[in-house]
């Protein structure tokens, strides 16, 4: 009743489907950050790979078409603020920048504005290469879209007139604390929920569950994709500028393959089409990836120390992949949003 | 200019091998196996390893690995997915080829494997004031014959005319008596031949084995299917060899600039697949189904 007056449009709305994960988000980053430096930093990585599968959510999970090009605006996010944040004097003296274009030397922001103009600058290469993309369907778009990605890579691995090419940017600044990304992943996900009960959200999953008789509804495919692309992009240059802050450096590479294969792994794995999902799969996924390293290095996890071989983890994390899409091929959410257990929900609604 | 023209042709061989490949699969199937590439990976690895054979029998030995492989990868994996949405099984395959490639990884470390084999490929031909290299010349004529075996097997025998069928519609295909596992699986078998024949031009041509051997060629080969139409088979090919022809010739003409070959190519793949989207041979239709 509440839901139905306070926000117009939003017919499905529901406080627990996404405060519950907002305080699971918060209270968990909150709890294992201040434990330990390696851990602060675990979290802060993992913030960056959940707000790029939310971006992956927004659109792949809506709309049901592939993209493993979203790590290409991941890059352009990364460049945007690297370059914008890396201090003068690395940019005039190192080695990997000795080409680098002038106006690209003297480009200078501060890290919000730096963070804001890579969410932009993800949001315009979406919105012109969507243009395009959106034309396509089904595997076309799937394998049109590495493509994208196969361009982008190859365009800043090789130009060190617009970046480091293939070395690192060294320099970048970093989160002072866990604060600024938090909020943002916070924000983020308030944001995706609201666009997956939005108008143009429920369009977007129509079109997923039936093209043709979506299309005889009068939906605008090639549009409704494009904005949500649009968005999807946003977040995931964000993702990209998120990452380069935390790590202090940007390298093209790290946005490649490994990247695109990791965060889209947490997308299926906790389940394409829900927000729930997008969370649930990356907290799941980071976690396991999190407890096998620490198990690579011999370090006791909760008292427990296995002494696993270099190279598990990304077996695991792989095999994980595999096992969930035989088992459960929605995902461990099946789709779902956050739904309290069922003897908790009956208290409630008395 | 007969060398230009020559690597142009075996590179666009070897990709319309490994397109049809991935075709083969596909077709009976919608399942785009990204996996395909550890098949070529293991195929080179296994010529690698058995490098002190002669290269004949060591030859043998990886055909059989290789198809072994496809067919277990189907028997584990694939076949239970079958009838799930393609973009489920691509992801499920992009999984599977990850986690081969770390296994491949905690087998034979992350460093190249090498070996010379048969080094007489490298060796030159003089042949009327112009010399070509024998490993081109080979594999040239090489993906022809294979190619030509291959139009005749999916043309004149029984299996290539139910694969056929199978490619075009699945359903109707098996109501019409095609046996739907034996043929998803000699069409796995067929898959891992050619990519254990690919693996070898491949590993000739460079003969450092990496975990990663196989995935820029079946990367490009997806592309190949793609732009030829995903749904027919002599579409995948031709899709795989216009890749490879584009690609020799844009390193040859780019010069220093050759190291933006892959983004021109995939360039031009854009303009096809938004002029044909449904890929140079596909009849229209055919998208909305799959």
């Amino acid at each position: 009743m509440f839901a139905k007056s306070w926000v117009k449009g939003l017919t499905r709305f529901s406080f627990t489907e996404i405060f519950i994960p907002l305080i699971i988000v918060a209270g968990s980053s909150l709890w294992l950050s201040g434990r330990s430096t390696s851990l602060l930093l675990f979290i802060k990585f993992t913030l960056c790979y959940l707000m790029m599968v939310l971006s992956l959510q927004v659109f792949v999970g809506n709309s049901g078409v592939l993209s493993f090009g979203h790590g290409s605006f991941a890059m352009v996010g990364a460049f945007v603020s690297g370059l914008a944040t890396a201090p003068l004097v690395i940019k005039q003296h190192a080695m990997s920048l000795s080409n680098l274009w002038q106006p690209l030397v003297d480009f200078k922001l501060n890290l919000g504005m730096s963070l804001l103009a890579s969410a932009i600058a993800g949001g315009v290469f979406a919105a012109l290469t969507g243009g395009f993309l959106m034309r396509l369907n089904g595997l076309a778009a799937g394998i049109a879209t590495f493509a994208l990605l196969g361009i982008t890579y190859n365009i800043l691995f090789n130009n060190n007139h617009i970046g480091p090419s293939n070395q690192a940017l060294p320099g970048v600044s970093q989160f002072s604390s866990l604060t600024l990304p938090l909020v943002l992943v916070l924000l983020a996900m308030v944001l995706v929920y609201f666009y997956n009960l939005s108008r143009l959200g429920r369009t977007l999953r129509a079109t997923r569950e039936d093209n043709m008789a979506s299309r005889g509804l009068g939906i605008n495919i090639v549009r409704v994709r494009w904005m949500s692309f649009m968005f999807s992009g946003l977040l995931a240059g964000l993702a990209g500028a998120m990452y380069a802050h935390v790590g202090g450096a940007v390298q093209v590479q790290d946005y490649y393959l490994g990247f695109t294969f990791f965060t889209l792994a947490m997308l299926i794995v906790g389940g394409s089409a829900s927000l729930w999902g997008a969370v649930l799969g990356t907290i799941v996924v980071s976690g396991v990836s999190q407890i096998l390293l620490m198990w690579e290095q011999s370090t006791p996890v909760l008292g427990v120390t296995i002494h696993l071989p270099i190279g598990t983890r990304a077996i695991v994390i792989a095999g994980m992949l595999v096992v969930i899409l035989l088992w459960r091929p929605n995902g461990i959410s099946n789709g779902n949003e956050f739904k309290l257990p069922n003897f908790l929900s009956k208290i409630k609604v008395s | 200019m007969i060398q230009t023209i020559l690597n142009a042709l075996s590179l666009g061989g070897t990709y319309a091998l490994a397109s049809l490949g991935l075709g083969l699969v596909f077709g009976v199937m919608r399942l785009v196996n990204f996996a395909y590439s550890e098949l070529i990976t293991i195929a080179a690895y296994t010529l690698v390893m058995t490098n002190q054979l002669p290269i004949m029998v060591s030859f043998l030995f990886s055909v059989v690995v290789t198809s072994l492989a496809a067919v277990l990868m189907e028997l584990l994996i694939y076949r239970r997915l079958r009838g799930a949405a393609p973009a489920i099984m691509l992801v499920a395959s992009f999984g599977l080829s990850k986690l081969l490639q770390q296994v491949y990884e905690l087998c034979f470390g992350a460093l190249p494997r090498s070996a010379s084999i048969a080094p007489w490929m490298s060796g030159e031909l003089k042949f009327a004031g112009v010399s070509i290299t024998n490993a081109s010349l080979i594999t040239a004529i090489l993906t022809i014959v294979l190619l030509l075996a291959m139009r005749y097997l999916l043309n004149k025998t029984s299996f290539g005319i139910q694969l056929k069928a199978a490619s075009a519609d699945f359903r109707t295909a098996r109501l019409l008596g095609v046996r739907a596992n034996h043929l998803i699986s000699l069409a796995f078998v067929m898959s891992g031949v050619l990519a254990a024949f690919v693996g070898a031009i491949l590993v000739v041509g460079n003969p450092q084995v990496e975990p990663m051997f196989g995935m820029n060629m079946t990367i490009l080969a997806l592309v190949g299917i793609v732009i030829g139409g995903i749904s027919s088979l002599p579409g995948s090919a031709l899709g795989g060899f216009i890749v490879g022809v584009i690609l020799s010739l844009l390193n040859t003409w780019l010069g220093n600039g050759r190291v933006y070959s892959y983004s021109w190519l995939f360039a031009a793949v854009f303009i096809i697949l938004l002029v044909r989207p449904g890929g140079l041979l596909s009849k229209g239709q055919e998208m909305e189904r799959v």
